[in-house]
């Protein structure tokens, strides 16, 4: 609670914190915010010929199957990449000021969000397009971005502070996260995978995230509401010892830098 | 004396720094060197019993490493007592370095919102703010170009400014007196004189005798990490000089 008080405080802070994050990005490309859009759409492209083409994967309309998974996947991949760097990158105002720490983990996540949000633009572009829409099931989608939401602000907390005292956390999450991204259902769909590896991929919560964007968008399924909040529940426990490990090694933060 | 008129009190505080001789900071060097001892740990403040009460202004003094800028960063919950407990009562700001978060491509303008929400201040509290800030800044029309043009006695004036108007109640400054021109100086001393008046509570840390026997009642001694002296401030200068000089 008294976290909450800090951060409402410091507000202002946050503020200006995401606005850093989310414009300093594209600061001085030429093309600025329309790389959040460009960057994307070349990487849809590049995978909807590798995988239909090369590796004769029939699934119907492909690029939504894969839009549907990969804009989200996009959002976990960034942020948990610059979450491992955010506290190291800002140790100069660390060192000088007191403000609560925990808003850079969380000005991270969020400008990411908000940059996801705006690439979802061309997911409803893609969606309606193809003849596919949107169908009831679309009011679910909501309460899915924010269990990823919450995932990663967990693990937000822990990468930003251990890489703090261990500095290749930020070299070995750039290898797991290739490693990620295959283990979860993104370019193949979830039925591919022998069923002797399943429950090994079943333990990843972003499996699961990436499973109901695609249940609720590509096949407009209405997800089961008990497993959902299971997956909520989870993630918020996440995030309560993200928030755990983060509070015990932010003391030495200034010491460490 | 009631809980409500001491602005910071420090119990039985002991502060040591682990100093790494070659700091291993990537996990190749830590498994590699695992168990190998090189790192020290360093004394930097020990015992410190200290009360300070609201409206007091008390002027740090005592050679280079005794300890002084550490423990304003301790009061400023920048680091963390190793053993002991810090107290303080009310807002503090701290003035250990001007200009933190100052963005050399952005306007002053635009660093005064910026500095000053690291501060903890909210978007209309700066609104009320600005027009002082940019005053006593004396900045003028140069507050709106980037500031990576300002003059180093411009850049200090405007974090000056910013960092003099948050409305705190317990202020830390750290041996940044040093600003502009003498007559921005003057103008820095009288400000402070005039929050003093405001019954702020204000710790500083100085070199400069003239200014603290001008600002301080109190003035506490540190020397190798122990409160040396603890007292009126002309008592503790004399003594100050007669053996450090």
């Amino acid at each position: 609670m008294k976290l909450f008080n800090e951060i409402y405080k410091y507000r202002e802070f946050l503020k200006t914190s995401i606005k850093k994050d989310f414009r300093g990005k594209y600061k001085k490309s030429i093309l600025g915010v329309l790389w959040s859009f460009l960057n994307p759409l070349f990487q849809l492209l590049i995978y909807a010929l590798v995988f239909p083409f090369i590796l004769k994967n029939d699934v119907d309309n492909y690029i939504i199957f894969l839009i549907v998974a990969l804009m989200p996947w996009n959002f976990f991949n960034m942020t948990i990449l610059q979450s491992a760097a955010c506290i190291v990158s800002n140790g100069g105002i660390i060192k000088k000021v007191f403000f609560p720490r925990e808003i850079l983990p969380i000005s991270t996540t969020t400008s990411n969000l908000i940059n996801f949000l705006i690439t979802c633009i061309i997911v409803f572009a893609a969606l309606f397009i193809s003849g596919i829409g949107i169908g009831p099931s679309i009011v679910m989608l909501p309460l899915i971005v924010l269990i990823q939401y919450i995932f990663q602000l967990g693990l937000s907390f822990i990468f930003s502070s251990i890489t703090v005292y261990i500095r290749d956390i930020e070299y070995l999450l750039n290898v797991f996260m290739m490693l990620m991204f295959y283990m979860c259902p993104i370019v193949y769909s979830a039925d591919m995978i022998p069923n002797k590896f399943l429950p090994l991929f079943k333990l990843n919560p972003m499996f699961h995230i990436i499973e109901y964007y695609r249940q609720i968008l590509y096949y407009k399924q209405m997800p089961n509401i008990t497993n959902l909040l299971w997956l909520l529940g989870i993630c918020i426990i996440i995030l309560a010892l993200g928030l755990m490990i983060f509070k015990k090694l932010e003391k030495r933060f200034a010491e460490e830098l | 004396m009631k809980n409500n008129e001491i602005a910071i009190e420090i119990k039985n505080m002991s502060k040591n720094f682990i100093i790494y001789a070659d700091k291993a900071n990537t996990l190749k060097e830590r498994i590699i060197r695992f168990n190998k001892n090189n790192k020290e740990i360093r004394m930097v403040l020990e015992n410190i019993n200290l009360k300070i009460k609201r409206g007091e202004t008390v002027a740090l003094i005592g050679v280079n490493g005794s300890g002084k800028s550490t423990l304003l960063k301790l009061i400023t919950k920048i680091i963390y007592p190793s053993k002991g407990t810090i107290k303080v009562n009310g807002k503090v700001s701290s003035l250990l370095e001007l200009g933190a978060g100052f963005h050399p491509d952005f306007s002053g303008r635009e660093n005064i919102y910026f500095n000053a929400s690291i501060f903890g201040l909210t978007k209309s509290e700066i609104d009320k703010r600005i027009d002082s800030i940019i005053n006593f800044s004396e900045l003028g029309e140069y507050i709106d170009s980037p500031i990576r043009t300002y003059s180093s006695g411009m850049y200090m004036r405007l974090a000056f400014s910013v960092a003099i108007n948050v409305d705190a109640d317990v202020i830390l400054i750290d041996e940044i007196l040093a600003v502009g021109d003498q007559r921005f100086q003057e103008k820095c001393m009288n400000k402070m004189l005039e929050l003093k008046k405001q019954g702020k509570t204000m710790v500083f840390v100085s070199h400069s005798a003239a200014a603290v026997e001008f600002l301080c009642d109190r003035a506490i001694w540190l020397n190798n990490g122990k409160i040396e002296m603890d007292g009126n401030t002309k008592d503790v200068l004399e003594k100050y000089t007669k053996i450090c000089g």
